[in-house]
């Protein structure tokens, strides 16, 4: 479906759409929460609308906002983003411990976070070949090969 | 390491703009890999040496450091 999209149109487009569904979250809820909701998807379309002009920059940012990466700019998005989940790990952890150490109720949000993303990076491991490994050209069979020389 | 690429393009006369364009890289990853700021990839390496007419190990020497830009 992606392909039928311009690509300087994708992230904006992802952005709109997730914030629309998230401030129409908030509108579902009721009461005043509309207010919240109204000013949140007018802040969703300025940062879709500014995605969109960063995406026509000549940049890095301007490539990795536009998607047409290539593979310097896909290997920094790709770093950055682990940078991110090294973060989010860490925050969990040390969330998880002080909700431990001061028997908080709100402490499991943080241990969701840290389930997921450890079985996100064992899913990465699995997807991306460490279990392709193989056997080694020159494992010993148990065959005996006849040497060149002796013969 | 140290590579030929801002050598080679001077010498054809090219901007990095250029150069970019007939890679279908970046001017960002031209100036990067001139710079030796990023090593590209294998089949990126190659592009390079074929547009230049150059086998890679003479447009990248592994034995020489970068000595900046």
């Amino acid at each position: 479906m992606m392909a039928f999209i311009r690509p300087r149109l994708r992230k904006p487009l992802g952005i709109a759409l997730a914030g629309t569904v998230f401030a129409g979250a908030w509108a579902l809820r009721g009461g005043d929460a509309w207010q919240l909701s109204v000013a949140m998807e007018v802040t969703v379309l300025v940062a879709a609308i500014t995605t969109y002009v960063r995406a026509g920059e000549d940049s890095d940012e301007g490539a990795l906002a536009g998607s047409r990466a290539d593979e310097r700019q896909k290997m920094l998005s790709l770093r950055s983003r682990a940078l991110g989940w090294n973060f989010a790990m860490i925050a969990a952890f040390i969330g998880i411990t002080v909700g431990v150490a001061v028997q908080a109720t709100w402490s499991w949000p943080f241990l969701v976070i840290l389930a997921v993303t450890g079985f996100a990076y064992l899913l990465g491991l699995s997807n991306y070949g460490v279990a392709e490994e193989g056997t080694a050209d020159d494992t010993d069979t148990g065959h005996q090969a006849p040497s060149p020389a002796s013969s | 390491m140290r590579n030929r690429v801002r050598e080679q393009r001077t010498q054809r006369e090219m901007s990095q703009a250029e150069l970019a364009a007939a890679l279908g890289v970046s001017r960002q990853t031209v100036i990067s890999i001139e710079s030796g700021r990023y090593l590209p990839s294998l089949p990126l390496a190659f592009a390079i040496a074929r547009f230049f007419g150059l086998t890679v190990d003479k447009m990248f020497d592994p034995d020489e450091e970068e000595t900046g830009t």
